[in-house]
């Protein structure tokens, strides 16, 4: 594939250049946002920070989403909540790569930890760890722990998660100066909801998944008299239900 | 909501999504994720999505509202039928503009 940088600032400007390509899909998510917050009536600063506060796309969206539905406090912090609850798996599919690392390095990798940086991070992980067993045949320091002293891979992975840190910061800017000037005939927070069409679409591969998100879909609409949109959380508890359930009654997929 | 009270969920937000983020790798970097975790986790985001999709397209005020005598409803189903023909999300988003905009030129209000 690519030369195996052996330098830490090698190592970080390769992971920078791997995530490069992954901003054309980034940006414009980052874009929808800016504009969908200022036409829920966020302040322009209040959005920037959310990018830097929260650094989790879809769940911005949800909350600029609720806020423009008239949601309140609870129902966005419970719905934002659970759909982020997805990064403990890739906090733990990481686990055995930054383990070894002190406490400040985890705590900083934590902060870049999104959908995006670890596509990229954990293919470098996977790669160099087939090169690493190639080696460790003739010799004897095959665990990860012993060639931790020669383990740049951190750098990498902070590259990757640094570059698109700084792309959603940016295209949430860029969001938010076009989204000022733009008339609200435009329409242009039906986005929004568009997204979540594209995205439910590429999600709904198993049949759990597409019980949890029929049931979901449903409950939005049989629980919509709740008050401050709590009915969308009963929903997705359901629809989550539904999806434990069929996973028992069809047997586990894959 | 307020601007203090926005501020107060965003960091509540934020606090919980770095705690997700730093909890197999930190907090509990020396266990392996429960299995139910993990078949949850894979749900979430359909059923948020589908929840979320529904709400904004048929709910307004708290009642339920089949308004297909607006665009957005039939703007959405030509993005269901990209969505679900190409798999490309930029196009989806594309396509349900595009609609949105033919139908508000064919059919002015």
């Amino acid at each position: 594939m690519v030369q195996i940088p052996t330098s830490a600032g090698g190592e970080f400007l390769a992971g920078c250049r791997d995530e490069a390509p992954l901003l054309l899909g980034v940006a414009p998510f980052g874009m929808i946002y800016g504009i969908a917050a200022l036409a829920a009536g966020v302040p322009a600063w209040v959005a920037q920070l959310a990018s830097a506060i929260v650094f989790a796309g879809a769940a911005q969206l949800v909350i600029v989403q609720m806020l423009a539905a008239g949601a309140g406090f609870i129902p966005i912090a419970l719905t934002s909540g659970l759909l982020n609850l997805r990064h403990v798996l890739y906090s733990a599919s990481m686990a055995e790569y930054v383990r070894h690392l002190p406490r400040r390095w985890r705590l900083l990798l934590a902060y870049v930890l999104t959908d995006e940086a670890y596509a990229v991070a954990v293919l470098r992980y996977q790669q160099r760890h087939a090169a690493a067993a190639d080696h460790a045949e003739h010799t004897d320091s095959g665990t990860p722990a012993a060639d931790a002293t020669a383990d740049l891979r951190h750098w990498y992975f902070l590259g990757a998660g640094f570059t698109l840190w700084a792309g959603w910061q940016l295209s949430t800017a860029a969001g938010l100066l076009f989204g000022a000037t733009i008339p609200p005939e435009w329409e242009l927070d039906f986005a929004v909801p568009l997204t979540f069409i594209a995205l439910l679409t590429l999600l709904l591969r198993e049949r759990a998944g597409q019980a949890a998100a029929l049931v979901a879909g449903l409950g939005a609409l049989a629980f919509a008299a709740l008050p401050y949109k709590l009915g969308l959380v009963a929903a997705i508890v359901l629809g989550l239900a539904a999806g434990a359930w069929a996973v028992r009654r069809l047997g586990p997929v894959r | 909501m307020s601007t203090t009270t926005l501020l107060l969920l965003l960091v509540l937000v934020g606090v919980l999504t770095y705690l997700y983020r730093y909890a197999m790798i930190g907090l509990f970097a020396s266990r392996s994720l429960p299995a139910w975790l993990h078949a949850l986790c894979r749900h979430i985001a359909p059923a948020s999505f589908a929840a979320l999709t529904a709400s904004g397209l048929f709910v307004a005020g708290g009642e339920v509202v089949f308004a297909f005598d607006t665009p957005r409803p039939w703007a959405a189903l030509a993005a269901v039928l990209v969505a679900w023909r190409t798999r490309n999300v930029l196009a989806t988003i594309g396509a349900g503009m595009a609609a949105l905009y033919l139908l508000k030129l064919l059919f002015p209000t």
